[in-house]
């Protein structure tokens, strides 16, 4: 099967491979290119690898796309992995804190779910700033 | 085994080709979490599945049953039937969101402190220990899949496939890294537990160098590079079961490790000194590298997260 450039992207993405991200970018993939499996790069990204999150950030990548069958957002699962750099990033590119799931959570409610408690703390942080 | 992969875990991207098959990072529909869903196509016959991948199966499966915290949890096993003669076997494996190499990258640059490099290779041995004791050689251990949680958890993933996928390698010609190769894996010597622990010895090398301590290009010039380091190794040592001769490599001297690892400190030394030995016999098992007395001494453990 070949694969598109957004499948590419995508791949890179989910490996953490900033470099391969980079030049795929600048090759001309979409940056909110759907995969053959209908997901963005930032969608399915390492969550961890927060200098991928960044490069797709700064290149434009829409933050609040929900994913199609649960609704979880880019924040509910970096708020579920627990990785506080990548949400720091996310909520600075305007990803909404407040966005629900097909069961009504916020990523705040996964975070404390899953004992995450810095990635609690900041979020909760964001509410009491407002 | 569950025959409704498709229903609960959605694939939602492709992880890599590998030489294993197919990988896929999935959602599990129902917890919301990310599984990686690893499928292999295997022949089947009028008894169903060969025996062969039924026994690694199981064996996974009595694995997963003491819940050691560094290795990933195997979640599920479907079996599809694709025709008479093959089916598909889906493992369904914990995913973690960071790997060791992302983790290594993303240190400050200052690098990590020694106390968090020993409480990431504590782990990794545990992990590893574990493995051997159930007789599961991991066989191509490296940064990629030694996974570091936000919590900082070290988890051993790829492990023990290698038996289950290894009629369907020889078919698909991927590029798979020479760096952490033993040296009787490159001479294609046979090999045992010990590859591991060589795996492991350039991994410690990496967590304080950032950057991979053998980098070859070929097998030949993968052995060249380690003996650089090691010193070629001494006739007695070398396989007798092998096509490549000690003749082919310049008679180097062994280097002080400390020279490509500075900051290591002399009981670290020691240990990485014994992990890259060249004798598989010789080289030190993961249950005494835990003893060993760079485990022994404390350091301040700054326990930097995520």
């Amino acid at each position: 099967m070949t694969m598109s450039l957004e499948d590419e992207l995508t791949t890179a993405a989910v490996n953490g491979n900033s470099a391969e991200v980079e030049d795929l970018l600048r090759r001309g993939a979409q940056v909110n290119g759907l995969n053959r499996f209908g997901r963005t790069a930032l969608q399915v990204m390492m969550m961890g690898s927060t200098p991928v999150a960044r490069l797709l950030l700064t290149h434009g990548a829409n933050p609040n796309v929900a994913d199609s069958s649960t609704g979880l957002t880019p924040l509910h699962d970096a708020a579920r992995t627990g990785f506080l750099d990548t949400v720091r990033l996310l909520v600075e590119f305007n990803a909404n804190p407040q966005a629900v799931d097909n069961a009504n959570c916020r990523p705040v409610d996964l975070a404390r779910k899953y004992g995450n408690e810095d990635v609690v703390n900041f979020l909760d942080s964001l509410e009491n700033s407002q | 085994m569950a025959h409704a992969t498709s229903l609960q875990y959605e694939p939602v991207a492709e992880i890599g080709g590998g030489a294993y098959g197919t990988v896929y990072k999935a959602r599990d529909i129902e917890s919301g979490q990310f599984v990686a869903l690893k499928s292999v196509r295997v022949q089947t016959d009028q008894n169903g599945l060969p025996l062969s991948t039924v026994r690694e199966v199981a064996l996974l499966r009595r694995l997963e049953q003491f819940d050691h915290p560094n290795v990933v949890r195997l979640m599920d096993v479907c079996a599809t039937q694709r025709s008479d003669q093959e089916t598909k076997v889906t493992l369904v494996f914990e995913h973690v969101d960071q790997d060791l190499k992302t983790y290594l990258e993303r240190a400050p640059t200052a690098g990590l402190s020694p106390g968090h490099i020993k409480d990431l290779m504590r782990q990794l041995l545990c992990g590893l220990a574990f493995l051997h004791s159930n007789r599961v050689i991991h066989r191509d251990l490296k940064p990629e899949n030694i996974l570091v949680t936000s919590k900082g958890q070290v988890k051993l993933a790829d492990f023990g496939l290698a038996r289950i996928y290894s009629c369907h390698m020889a078919l698909t010609p991927v590029v798979v890294t020479l760096w952490y190769r033993p040296p009787e894996v490159l001479l294609q010597s046979s090999y045992a537990t010990p590859v591991d622990m060589w795996s492991t010895g350039c991994i410690f090398a990496e967590m304080f160098r950032r950057k991979p301590l053998f980098r070859g290009e070929s097998e030949v010039d993968q052995l060249g590079k380690i003996f650089e380091v090691i010193g070629l190794a001494p006739e007695e040592e070398w396989p007798t079961d092998v096509t490549l001769s000690r003749k082919n490599f310049p008679p180097v001297l062994p280097q002080p490790i400390t020279d490509f690892v500075p900051e290591i400190n002399e009981q670290g030394a020691k240990l990485l000194q014994e992990m890259l030995t060249f004798d598989p016999f010789k080289r030190i098992s993961a249950l005494n590298a835990l003893e060993h007395p760079y485990f022994k001494e404390e350091e301040k453990l700054t326990q930097t997260k995520s």
